[in-house]
C-alpha cells in the first residue's frame, strides 16, 4: 500500500480526525474532499454525492419514523403495562425479575428499532426494580440491560438492518423475518445463562400472579402487544411499503397512548418528535457523510480488489465468514457500530457475493455482530449509558457482562454455522435467496 | 458583545429545535396522507413522498448546522477525554482548523454545483434544484462558522464541553 496516495491520505485523515473528536460524518465528508483535492477532481462533488444520495434514499425515511414510533410507545404508562405483564408471565421462577428484564427486551425489541432507545426506555425503572431490597447486585443488573437491549435491533424492525439493505441492495422485508429467530436465539441464551446462576446466585422469586389475573394483565397491555403484528402485517401482506409501514406503527403508537391510554398531550407529542429529530439527525449526518465517502471507495475500487484478492487466496465461504465475525468483533470493540455498518460492510459485501454467501445471512449475521459491539469493552455505547443510568461502576459491569458476552458469541457461532436460523422464515414467506 | 452573540445563539438553536421537530413532524404527516390516498381513495400521490424526502434532507442538514451540539454528533472522545485541560484545548484546536480549511476549500466548487443546478427541477413539486440544494451551502458555511467560533472559545480558554453518552445516539 502507497501510503502518499490520495486514498491513504484521506484514510488517514478520517481515522485521526475521529479519533480527536471530530464527528465522524464530518470526518468522512472532510476526508472525501481532501480525496477529490489530492486526486484533481472537482470538489463540488460531495456535495453532489451527499444531496443526491439523501435525495434518492426513500428506504432511509424507515428509520426516523421506528424513532418515533418508539418514542411514543415509550410515554405515558405503556411501558409499566408491559412490565407488569412480563413479571405475571417469568416473575415466578427463580432470577424472576432478571427475565422479565430478558422477555421485556424481546418485546420492546418489536416495537423499537434500537439498542440504545430500549436501554434509555427501561434501564432506569429496570435497575431500581432489580436493585430494590438488594435483590440483585447493581452491577448485574445493569450489565443484564446492557445485553438485553442488544436484542432490540435484532428482532424487527430494526435501523442496522434498514442501514444494511440500504447499502447491499436486499429486500429489508427479508431481512427483518432473517432477524425473528436470532433475535430470540439471542434472548433464550441469556435466559438460560439467568436460569443456570440463579440458584448458586441466591436470586430471589417475584410473588406469583394468581392466573386469574393473567387475562386482565393481557388484556391492559395488548395495544402494546399488538404493535409489531400491525408493523409486521402491514408490510408483508404488501399493504404498505416497510418505510410506509413504519409511519403507520407510529401513527398506531399515537394513537394508543393519546386515546387509549390518554396519557400523553400534546406538549409530550412535541417533546417526541424532538428527541425522535435528535437521534435522527445525529444518524442521518453519519449516514450522509458514508455517502460522500463510499463514493470515495467506489471509485478507488476496493471492493473489488479486496474480492479478487480473496478470491486468489481461494478463501472457502465458511472461512471468510469467521474471519468476518472475528474482524468485526475486534472493530466492535473500537469503533462505533454505526459506522461499521456504512463504510465497513460495503467493502466485504462483494467479496461474500462472489463466495456464493447468501446477503441475506450475511447481513443479520453481521448486524447481530456489531450489535454484540455495543456491550464489549473498552468502547460499548450501551456500557456506557447504562454506567451513565445505573451509576454502576463500568468495570464491575464488565465482570458481570462477560459471562453473557461468551453466551452470545456462542450463538452468533450458531447463526454462522447453520444459515437456516436466519434463513428458515424468510424462504418460508417466498424468499428465493 | 460575547454575551449578546450567546443570547442570539440559544435563541437560533431553540428555533432550530422547533424547525427541525415541525420537520419530523411533517413527514410523518406526509406518509399518513399518502397511505390514506392510495389506499383508502385508491388514489396514488407522488408529491408526498418527494416531501418526505425533502424534509429528511433539510432536517439531517440543518439540525447539524443550527441545533446539535458537537458533542451530540457521533464522535470518538476517548483520546481527548483522557487528556487534561491544554491537551483537550489543543486538540481542540487541530479539530476546528481541520474542518474549517477542508469545508473551506471546497465551498467554491459546492456553491458552483448548486448554482448549476438551476437547470433542473424536482419531479412533483416543481422546485428549482439549486433552490433545493442550497441548503448545502447553508450547511458548510455554518460548519465553518461554528468551527471559527470554537476557534475563538478555545483561544480565550474556555473549556471544550463534555460529552453526555445518554444524549448521544446514533439510532443502534
Amino acid at each position: 500500500m502507497n501510503f502518499t496516495s490520495p486514498f491513504s491520505l484521506a484514510l488517514i485523515a478520517i481515522v485521526g480526525l475521529s479519533l480527536v473528536g471530530l464527528p465522524v460524518a464530518y470526518a468522512m465528508i472532510g476526508g472525501s474532499i481532501l480525496w477529490l483535492f489530492l486526486s484533481g477532481l472537482d470538489m463540488g462533488t460531495a456535495a453532489e454525492q451527499l444531496l443526491n444520495g439523501m435525495m434518492a434514499s426513500q428506504l432511509l425515511l424507515a428509520i426516523p419514523l421506528f424513532i418515533l414510533a418508539a418514542e411514543f410507545m415509550n410515554t405515558g404508562s405503556i411501558m409499566d403495562r408491559l412490565l407488569t405483564f412480563c413479571n405475571a408471565i417469568v416473575g415466578r421462577f427463580r432470577g424472576g425479575l432478571a427475565q422479565v428484564n430478558v422477555v421485556q427486551s424481546i418485546i420492546f425489541a418489536s416495537m423499537s428499532g434500537s439498542a440504545l432507545a430500549d436501554a434509555a426506555a427501561s434501564g432506569k425503572i429496570m435497575q431500581s426494580m432489580m436493585t430494590k431490597d438488594n435483590k440483585y447486585p447493581p452491577a448485574f443488573a445493569a450489565a443484564l440491560t446492557c445485553v438485553s437491549s442488544v436484542i432490540g435491533p435484532i428482532i424487527p424492525p430494526s435501523i442496522p438492518l434498514v442501514l444494511y439493505a440500504l447499502i447491499s441492495d436486499t429486500s429489508v422485508g427479508y431481512l427483518f423475518l432473517g432477524g425473528v429467530i436470532p433475535g430470540l436465539l439471542l434472548g433464550a441464551v441469556q435466559s438460560g445463562l439467568i436460569a443456570a446462576v440463579a440458584k448458586r446466585r441466591n436470586f430471589p422469586v417475584e410473588l406469583r400472579v394468581p392466573l386469574r389475573d393473567l387475562p386482565r394483565i393481557t388484556w391492559e397491555a395488548m395495544p402494546a402487544l399488538l404493535m409489531p403484528v400491525i408493523l409486521l402485517g402491514c408490510m408483508w401482506t404488501g399493504i404498505t411499503t416497510p418505510t410506509e409501514a413504519a409511519a403507520v406503527a407510529a401513527a398506531y403508537a399515537l394513537l394508543i397512548s393519546v386515546l387509549l391510554y390518554r396519557s400523553v398531550g400534546m406538549k409530550d407529542v412535541y417533546n417526541s418528535l424532538v428527541s425522535s429529530a435528535r437521534v435522527t439527525v445525529s444518524i442521518g449526518m453519519l449516514i450522509a457523510g458514508a455517502m460522500v465517502f463510499n463514493f470515495v471507495i467506489t471509485a478507488e475500487n476496493i471492493p473489488r480488489t479486496l474480492s479478487a484478492l480473496l478470491k486468489a487466496h481461494e478463501m472457502s465461504p465458511l472461512v471468510f465468514l469467521l474471519a468476518v465475525n472475528i474482524l468485526l468483533l475486534i472493530l466492535g470493540c473500537f469503533l462505533e457500530g454505526t459506522t461499521i455498518i456504512l463504510v465497513i460492510l460495503p467493502v466485504l459485501i462483494p467479496t461474500a457475493q462472489s463466495l456464493g454467501i447468501d446477503l441475506v445471512h450475511f447481513g443479520v449475521v453481521c448486524v447481530v455482530n456489531i450489535m454484540i459491539g455495543l456491550v464489549t469493552p473498552p468502547y460499548g455505547l450501551l456500557l456506557f449509558m447504562m454506567n451513565k443510568i445505573a451509576d454502576v461502576p463500568l468495570r464491575d459491569m464488565v465482570r458481570e457482562v462477560m459471562p453473557f458476552l461468551y453466551v452470545m458469541i456462542g450463538a452468533l457461532a450458531i447463526m454462522t454455522l447453520v444459515p437456516d436460523t436466519v434463513l428458515l422464515l424468510p424462504r418460508l414467506l417466498g424468499y428465493k435467496g | 458583545m460575547s454575551n449578546n452573540i450567546v443570547t442570539a445563539v440559544a435563541w437560533m438553536r431553540r428555533r432550530a429545535e422547533n424547525i427541525v421537530a415541525g420537520l419530523l413532524g411533517m413527514m410523518f404527516v406526509a406518509f399518513i396522507i399518502q397511505i390514506v390516498f392510495r389506499y383508502f381513495f385508491n388514489f396514488p400521490i407522488g408529491w408526498t413522498s418527494e416531501l418526505s424526502v425533502v424534509t429528511w434532507l433539510y432536517m439531517v442538514l440543518l439540525g447539524s448546522a443550527f441545533w446539535l451540539k458537537e458533542t451530540e454528533e457521533v464522535r470518538f472522545d476517548l483520546i481527548s477525554g483522557s487528556l487534561g485541560p491544554l491537551g483537550k484545548r489543543a486538540i481542540g484546536l487541530i479539530v476546528a482548523a481541520a474542518a474549517i480549511v477542508l469545508f473551506g476549500m471546497a465551498l467554491p466548487a459546492t456553491v458552483k454545483y448548486v448554482a448549476f443546478m438551476k437547470v433542473e427541477s424536482s419531479s412533483y413539486l416543481k422546485v428549482r434544484l439549486d433552490v433545493l440544494y442550497s441548503v448545502y451551502v447553508v450547511f458548510a458555511v455554518a460548519i465553518i462558522v461554528r468551527y471559527i467560533w470554537a476557534i475563538v472559545c478555545l483561544l480565550r480558554g474556555e473549556a471544550p464541553e463534555e460529552a453526555d453518552i445518554t444524549k448521544a445516539t446514533s439510532g443502534l
